[in-house]
């Protein structure tokens, strides 16, 4: 599976989970985003109004102290967390920036310096540095005309107040995903059911219902599905019905006839009827085969397909003796495969009737198995097929314009009959041209 | 049994006398004069009562029972034939089944029936088929009328009659061409007795479209690759100088 496969998978389950997990992690990331940006404003209106306090507090107690004694009253002043206080007489070196006024004003509304009236107001407020210096400095020019300067570490905001709550976050998104993907599995499972019936239904109309329980859509879903499948089937038996009536009712005169042409007394003539005959016989017997699903009712057991070749092969060359030397068999001389023995005859016999009929001979190979198939190949010297006319060939009742003959006879069904034995089986065959002329039918059917 | 007593005793044997019991008058009447046409005695009758009236009246030798009819069955009418009760439970039984109903077919061999043919049939091989079963019946060596639905066993191969089907010692099916069973089950029907090619020839015959007598040749070699039994020393197939071939094999009925 590449990468470009697991990221748009193609069953339901998948895209459904993929959808969700893709909504999830936005949902988790903008959860997590909002949390970080209130937690980062949090602190920033804390600082602010500490920073504001404790420089208000400093400014009045350097106010408040009679000018000669301020020197001395700050060295007892106890300064932690990396404070630092001094007074000067002129303004301090701008070796920083000015600080932005989204820092400085919360800063200057919590000290009331401001809003300070009288003697005690600043004559002067400067603040240098930012987040970026992590250091801030505020030269406040006292009454008396000296600064009064503060150094002070500025802590950039904490996003995460500790890692555990990354962790969790972590945990539960993963909680969260496996819990989708398990429940969109469990909630398409039915989907998948319903899609194995319907293939299974393709191959055999008689395969028992779908349970109609589960949710209530599922449950629907396959209570049509069922209805569907018993009107197929009903179809199906009203066909088959119907074609089965057709072909007995022909019995009786095609055996009339035969008995009839017995008192023919030209013998040529006489062969010819019963030519004609043995011909509607064949295409009743077509007709019936295709009708009756003739797989359905007959048990599987274990056949030798090389000497099933080779009897169909001795069988047409005892009915055309002509032919007998265009016959041909390669492989093993035994195969025994599990398979219904009446029917995959009749598969076998219609695709070699047709390289006799069409290519005017048959030769049969059988190749050694490849990952538990067999593959069969039935040769003919003949023109080979149109290429537009493949797939045709493999509907009911469609021929070949140009073999629409009495020599080569049939009703075209040999090809539809002997598809659908081999797809019974779990098998298939299709046609093709052999690259030295001629057309070539190939079988491949499980061991 | 009375019957065939009666012809074999009587000096000039008449002819054997066939019994046809099909509702469809058109075919009764062409098979009745096909069949007197090649040297036998007919009569026909259109359905099994009609056929338990006549029975009695006549001597005969074989029934030619068409299953399909309105009223009682084919089949009811075997059951009862082979039944002691009916007089005739040594008569000769061919069968007209329909066309692909293998089930018919399979319930009439055991009933007791000798053959089946299915329609639409060709009237040459329903005549084979019925000298074939006169003839065994004539044949001291086989015992006529044993239910056919008893299994044949030799070398451990098995010979299904009822299915017509061949299983090898591994018990995988090895298919089997119409003639090479017919011939297949002859020899195994008179194991150990040797088969004339002119025996041969008349079971081949209505099924072959090539001369009949290499027929036999290739139908044997066939049958001996199939049984694996090679040719040159064969030891299941042997070939009789003379003329013939005989099943050499212990042979017993499962």
């Amino acid at each position: 599976m590449t990468l470009r496969d697991s990221l748009s998978p193609r069953s339901l389950a998948g895209r459904t989970a993929l959808v969700l997990l893709i909504g999830l992690t936005f949902v988790q990331a903008a959860g997590l985003t909002i949390h970080a940006l209130d937690r980062i404003e949090l602190q920033r209106i804390a600082q602010s109004r500490d920073i504001g306090i404790r420089l208000m507090n400093l400014y009045r107690s350097v106010v408040l102290t009679a000018p000669p004694q301020r020197e001395a009253a700050m060295r007892e002043m106890d300064l932690s967390d990396g404070w630092q206080a001094s007074l000067r007489n002129d303004a301090p070196a701008e070796d920083m920036p000015l600080t932005p006024t989204a820092l400085r004003r919360p800063i200057m509304v919590s000290t009331g310096l401001v809003s300070l009236q009288g003697p005690l107001r600043p004559r002067e407020t400067l603040m240098f540095g930012d987040t970026d210096t992590r250091r801030l400095r505020v030269a406040t020019r006292l009454p008396e005309g000296q600064w009064l300067v503060l150094d002070l570490p500025l802590t950039p905001p904490q996003i995460w107040h500790s890692r555990n709550l990354l962790i969790a976050f972590v945990l539960m998104t993963l909680a969260a995903a496996l819990l989708t993907i398990w429940g969109v599995g469990r909630m398409t499972a039915p989907v998948r059911t319903l899609a194995m019936a319907a293939e299974r239904l393709g191959r055999d109309v008689n395969a028992p219902p779908l349970p109609e329980d589960g949710p209530l859509e599922v449950a629907t879903a396959a209570l049509a599905f069922n209805t569907m499948a018993a009107r197929i089937r009903r179809f199906v038996q009203d066909r088959t019905f119907m074609l089965t009536a057709i072909g007995h009712d022909l019995r009786t005169p095609i055996t009339r006839l035969k008995l009839r042409a017995e008192f023919v007394d030209d013998e040529e003539l006489r062969r010819k009827i019963v030519a004609d005959l043995d011909e509607l016989e064949a295409m009743v017997a077509a007709t019936l085969a295709f009708g009756r699903d003739i797989t359905s009712d007959e048990p599987v057991t274990t056949i030798d397909l090389a000497e099933l070749v080779r009897t169909i092969l001795d069988e047409t060359s005892d009915m055309n003796p002509d032919k007998a030397g265009s016959l041909g068999y390669a492989g093993p001389d035994h195969l025994p495969i599990r398979a219904r023995p009446v029917a995959l005859k009749r598969a076998l016999t219609n695709l070699i009737n047709n390289a006799i009929a069409y290519g005017a001979s048959a030769t049969a190979t059988i190749s050694a198995p490849i990952g538990g198939m067999i593959t069969l190949t039935i040769d003919d010297d003949g023109p080979g097929l149109p290429l537009a006319d493949i797939d045709r060939m493999f509907q009911p009742f469609q021929r070949l314009e140009a073999s629409r003959n009495k020599e080569t006879g049939g009703m075209g069904l040999g090809l539809p009959i002997a598809r659908n034995i081999l797809r019974a089986h779990g098998g298939d065959v299709s046609l093709t041209n052999r690259p030295n002329g001629g057309a070539r039918a190939t079988v491949v059917m499980p061991v | 049994m009375l019957p065939r007593m009666e012809t074999t005793n009587n000096p000039p044997p008449l002819p054997p006398h066939v019994l046809v019991v099909d509702d469809d008058r058109d075919i009764r009447d062409l098979l009745a004069r096909f069949l007197e046409r090649h040297g036998l005695r007919v009569t026909a009758v259109r359905d099994a009562r009609e056929a338990r009236r006549t029975l009695p009246l006549g001597h005969f030798q074989l029934v030619v029972l068409d299953l399909m009819m309105p009223g009682e069955t084919g089949l009811d009418l075997a059951r009862w034939l082979r039944t002691p009760a009916s007089g005739q439970s040594g008569i000769g039984i061919v069968m007209l089944t329909a066309m692909g109903e293998e089930t018919d077919r399979i319930i009439g061999l055991e009933l007791g029936a000798d053959d089946y043919i299915p329609k639409p049939f060709n009237p040459r091989e329903l005549l084979a088929r019925i000298r074939a079963v006169l003839r065994r019946m004539g044949d001291n060596a086989v015992h006529p009328h044993e239910p056919v639905a008893q299994i044949w066993r030799f070398n451990g191969w098995q010979l299904d009659p009822t299915r017509r089907r061949l299983h090898n010692p591994d018990g995988v099916e090895v298919p089997l061409t119409g003639g090479e069973y017919d011939l297949l089950l002859a020899l195994v029907e008179r194991a150990n007795r040797v088969l004339t090619r002119d025996m041969l020839l008349d079971l081949l015959r209505g099924r072959q479209a090539g001369p009949y007598d290499r027929a036999i040749d290739v139908a044997v070699s066939r049958l001996r690759r199939k049984l694996e039994d090679d040719g040159r020393h064969a030891q299941i197939i042997k070939t009789v100088r003379g003329g013939g071939y005989v099943l050499a094999a212990e042979v017993d009925r499962l």
